[in-house]
């Protein structure tokens, strides 16, 4: 007896410490990052020899031809591709709430979760473009065109194509969210009997989701939206592949300038670093703004019993516009694939004229290593991330305090910080400490940000665990490591499969930061995919992106069959 | 008679004198050779059995291929773990030994040897990031016969100083699609005219990227090539404030006349020589150029490019310049890599690069510094229909000081930067 107690006390004691280890191994890289863009930022940079504080580096930022343009297209793009990819889901969650269709388009949509954002946009260039799968569909027989035509899709100047490939990957994280909220036993039962009551009441479908689901949805909707918005004003892959360059994006100028031979870029550089987290900041602080006003209007119109709206019309918008997304993703799939296999494929032929295996053989002669890296860096990174998550969480049930606001904040740190901010001063910070490890240093800045997706997906199912359960189990004489081992831990074995299988896509996908933190010397399937994207054929390119998909989705498959396949035999 | 024995002694003593100095030189040239030796016999024992990381840009199967080669023939001879390191771009590289320099870490770098030329290498031997005096105590750079062939101890202008051993040799080639138009302009006042006709059908990178400026760095020295003497001469001078304006106007009066007629009419350009063909696959272009030659046949052999495309060089001239490996300053394996450069520069190294199914790479040794049996190494084979054919290249461009890359693009960045 006095053993279990020993021990419960030990497992406690460990328990308690975690939440602070994690919101450590969360701040301090962020803050010191940010550190190492800061102090260059202002002048202080002893490796070009320059060590007086100063604007210098603003006055010379300021200066950069087409600034403005820059700022204005961040924000643009940012801005409406997460207000599409918002509206897309509420209308989808909406329209498809209780029905067996808002299932089959999340199994088609997840796919498009894990792949890479290099991939996609890769995969969207090619049905946009003037000789895309699009025009080839209509050509000659219809246009007359035996030379692909001018167009002004991708990198156009406005940003619609950045806009459309974030809408197509944001959208998709954003519904698995919501579905992974509306999934919990406790919430979800409670919204569902809640929408078929005022559905009874009279209540449209659609309309009983925004005024009885929706509200009691959204609050938890917000951080996830704030890493998407975050993540779409500041994020290089996209704008780089579909984006324009007179001139690109901030983000994108901000790289290049790092990257630049003239090593006193990197001063304007950091300075710009600076900027591009002020508009982030920004831009969260204007949704939040948005989120007032709306609010405000609609407070009304929540509560003044209005039964039907414009219900048909919203109703067959959202069939056509998820039918159009269904096409476009699978149009992009199919192109995907196309490639990948195709010999000479001339426009405007809309097949290849041959089909080739060679293009797989060629990458599979290189890939044992970027395989074996890129699996134990996502397993050692997503595993580690979910052990902490779990600890942390339930230390909060244990000491019975709810993580306070700021902490969770802290969580989301590494997502709300654009990566392009800090991560040149973290690998200064890795270089400063003489970390030689590079895949420890890869590890470590993959948990940055794994860490805050496997806790977004997993904390709502544990806090809405049963408590009944546990209090039954520890009054029966249950020490704390039993009760979280044998009883809590079953319960979650779905939201943590899948909250791991999160955690692999998320490392699997990573560019900017294996790059940076491995010194180049990590090869992972995505670094391998982005260096051949900027430097070899689309048909490898199309390769490397299936092996992209194939590796996450294996995890995403496993996440939703093996519980299944557990319970089902359970039950037998 | 005393005057006369003065003399006898003194040109008796001036030929000891003169016998003695002989006898110095020759000792100490045969001092210096058998030091060069064991300079080198310690290089090998200290370098034997190491890795090198070897940071070379990664964007093409078939260098890629190469340098794997040279792993597995490192391995056998020094027992050299050769780990080619995959960059997208060469400053990445650059950027990375800085940062090590600012840590204060001058002797644990993770570079141990880079594949560079012109700017990137103007960037760190300016910052003092590279390792001196070791390239040309290479054995294997006697046959690149340094003293009659400069252009191995000088990258873009600016003396190596022993910071860089050669690897070989590029020019500017052009390939266009035969099925989209027949006769491709040869001088760069007939792209102009030919670009008017087919518009939308043309583009070059965006600058800084490489390729894009050296298509620019060609333009600039084709213009120049009717300038007096003086105008010229600058071309191979730092630029500065003064002589700017008056060697780069002639570029943008010629750039304002080609980019109303490029692709996406100069609103947009490419990011990269790669994405340049691609475009040219996907028939939105008609013409494209390389700095690698032997890129565009084995593209075409890897479905990358149609079967209708063909090389060629222009007639007004050749951009060409040398690229090299060097060293950084604070390389782990300092002696394996010089072991590793001095192998890339041996005869069989440089004859296996040269053959178009491997590379196509230009070799940087004189043939009449080889044996007989090392120049037998170099013979040719059948060439494919869309490489460039042998001995196009006429007349070779040569690049200007590196301090026009700036001016040209910091010129660029304000003029077309930012479309309205």
């Amino acid at each position: 007896m006095s053993k279990v107690l020993h021990s419960a006390d030990l497992f406690s004691r460990l328990v308690k410490v975690t939440p602070y280890c994690l919101l450590a191994l969360l701040t301090i890289p962020v803050l010191g990052g940010l550190m190492g863009v800061m102090l260059p930022a202002f002048g202080w940079a002893p490796a070009l020899n320059k060590t007086n504080m100063s604007l210098a580096g603003f006055n010379v930022l300021w200066d950069t031809p087409g600034l403005s343009q820059m700022i204005g297209l961040s924000i643009r793009t940012g801005l409406i591709s997460t207000l599409i990819a918002f509206a897309l889901m509420i209308i989808m969650l909406a329209a498809f709430f209780n029905s067996v269709w808002l299932k089959r388009i999340e199994y088609v949509l997840s796919p498009i979760l894990v792949i890479p954002h290099a991939a996609a946009a890769i995969a969207v260039s090619f049905l946009i473009a003037p000789s895309g799968l699009f025009t080839r569909l209509f050509s000659p027989w219809l246009t007359g065109w035996q030379l692909a035509p001018e167009g002004s899709l991708p990198y156009d100047a406005f940003g619609w194509s950045i806009i459309i490939g974030l809408v197509l990957k944001e959208l998709p994280f954003l519904l698995l969210i919501a579905l992974g909220i509306l999934a919990q036993p406790e919430l979800g039962k409670k919204l569902r009997m809640q929408h078929q009551i005022a559905i009874n009441l009279g209540y449209y479908p659609m309309v009983a989701f925004f005024k009885v689901v929706l509200p009691n949805l959204y609050p938890l909707l917000r951080l996830p939206i704030f890493a998407v918005l975050a993540y779409a004003s500041a994020s290089v892959e996209m704008p780089l592949i579909l984006g324009p360059n007179t001139p690109p994006t901030l983000a994108v100028a901000i790289m290049h300038w790092f990257n630049d031979v003239d090593l006193t870029l990197r001063i304007k550089a950091s300075a710009g670093a600076l900027l591009q987290l002020a508009i982030t900041v920004g831009l969260l602080l204007i949704w939040l703004l948005l989120e007032k006003i709306s609010a405000m209007i609609f407070s009304q119109s929540l509560i003044n019993g209005r039964r039907h709206y414009a219900h048909q019309l919203v109703r067959a918008f959202t069939y056509i516009v998820t039918c159009v997304i269904l096409v476009f993703i699978a149009a992009a799939l199919i192109g995907l694939v196309l490639w990948s296999v195709a010999g000479y494929w001339r426009f405007p032929d809309t097949l290849p004229s041959n089909l080739v295996l060679l293009h797989f053989e060629n990458a599979f002669t290189h890939i044992h290593t970027p395989l074996f890296n890129t699996l134990v860096v996502g397993v050692v990174s997503s595993g580690f991330a979910t052990i902490l998550v779990l600890l942390c969480l339930e230390a909060e049930q244990i000491t019975a305090k709810p993580l306070a606001k700021w902490a969770l904040l802290i969580i989301y740190l590494p997502l709300l910080v654009p990566s392009i901010a800090f991560l040149f001063g973290i690998v200064w910070l890795q270089q400063l400490l003489n970390s030689q490890h590079a895949f420890f240093n890869v590890i470590f800045v993959h948990l940055l940000f794994v860490l805050p997706y496997v806790f977004l997906s997993i904390a709502d199912s544990y806090r809405r665990l049963d408590p009944r359960l546990a209090r039954v189990a520890a009054s029966l004489g249950s020490s704390p490591w039993k009760v979280f081992i044998q009883v809590k831990l079953p319960q979650l074995f779905a939201p943590i499969l899948i909250a791991m299988a999160l955690g692999l896509a998320i490392s699997f996908g990573q560019y900017l930061s294996t790059q940076l933190a491995g010194g180049g010397r990590i090869a992972t399937i995505t670094t391998e995919a982005v260096t051949l994207a900027n430097g070899a054929s689309r048909r490898t390119s199309a390769v490397y992106a299936i092996l992209q998909m194939g590796l996450p989705l294996l995890g995403f498959i496993l996440a939703w069959g093996l519980p299944r396949y557990v319970f089902n035999n359970k039950q037998a | 008679m005393l005057a006369n024995k003065f003399w006898q002694t003194l040109s008796r003593y001036s030929l000891f004198c003169v016998a003695f100095c002989i006898c110095l030189i020759i000792s100490f040239k045969s001092l210096a050779s058998t030091q060069l030796q064991s300079r080198w016999q310690q290089v090998e024992k200290l370098g034997k059995d190491q890795s090198v990381y070897f940071y070379a840009w990664g964007g093409d199967a078939q260098i890629n291929a190469y340098i794997q080669w040279a792993a597995e023939q490192v391995k056998a001879k020094y027992n050299i773990e050769l780990v080619h390191v995959k960059l997208s771009d060469t400053s990445e590289a650059v950027s990375r030994v800085l940062a090590e320099k600012s840590a204060n870490n001058h002797t644990q770098g993770s570079v141990d040897l880079i594949w560079i030329n012109g700017a990137n290498f103007a960037a760190m031997s300016k910052h003092g990031l590279l390792l001196k005096d070791w390239a040309d105590k290479l054995p294997n750079f006697i046959y690149t016969n340094p003293e009659n062939n400069p252009s191995v101890l000088f990258d873009f202008g600016l003396p190596t100083q022993g910071m860089e051993a050669p690897l070989g040799q590029a020019s500017l080639t052009f390939y266009y699609d035969t099925l989209a138009t027949s006769s491709p302009p040869q001088t760069l006042n007939k792209l102009l005219s030919w670009s008017k006709a087919n518009p939308g059908r043309f583009s070059y990178p965006k600058p800084p990227d490489f390729l894009g400026m050296s298509f620019l760095k060609y333009a600039l020295v084709v213009l120049h090539q009717h300038s007096d003497a003086m105008l010229q001469a600058k071309l191979n001078q730092p630029a500065n404030d003064k002589n700017t304006a008056q060697v780069l106007d002639p570029l943008w009066t010629f750039l304002n006349k080609l980019h109303p007629n490029l692709w996406r009419n100069g609103e947009y350009f490419m990011q990269s020589g790669v994405q340049m063909r691609r475009l040219i696959d996907d028939t939105e272009l008609s013409i494209g150029f390389t700095f690698s030659a032997p890129e565009v046949p084995a593209a075409v052999k890897r479905y990358d490019l149609p079967k209708s495309i063909r090389s060629y060089a222009m007639a007004d001239g050749s951009l060409s310049n040398t690229h090299f490996v060097a060293i950084p300053y604070n390389a782990s394996h300092q002696q394996s890599a010089q072991l590793v450069a001095d192998f890339l520069l041996s005869p069989a190294a440089q004859a296996h690069k040269q053959k178009t199914a491997i590379w196509g790479d230009k070799t940087v040794l004189i043939q009449t510094s080889l044996s007989a049996e090392q120049q037998g190494l170099f013979k040719t084979v059948q060439p494919h229909p869309s490489a460039l054919p042998l001995n196009s290249v006429k007349r070779t461009l040569s690049e200007p000081h590196p301090s026009w890359v700036e001016a040209i693009n910091t010129g660029w960045e304000t003029r077309y930067g930012a479309s309205q």
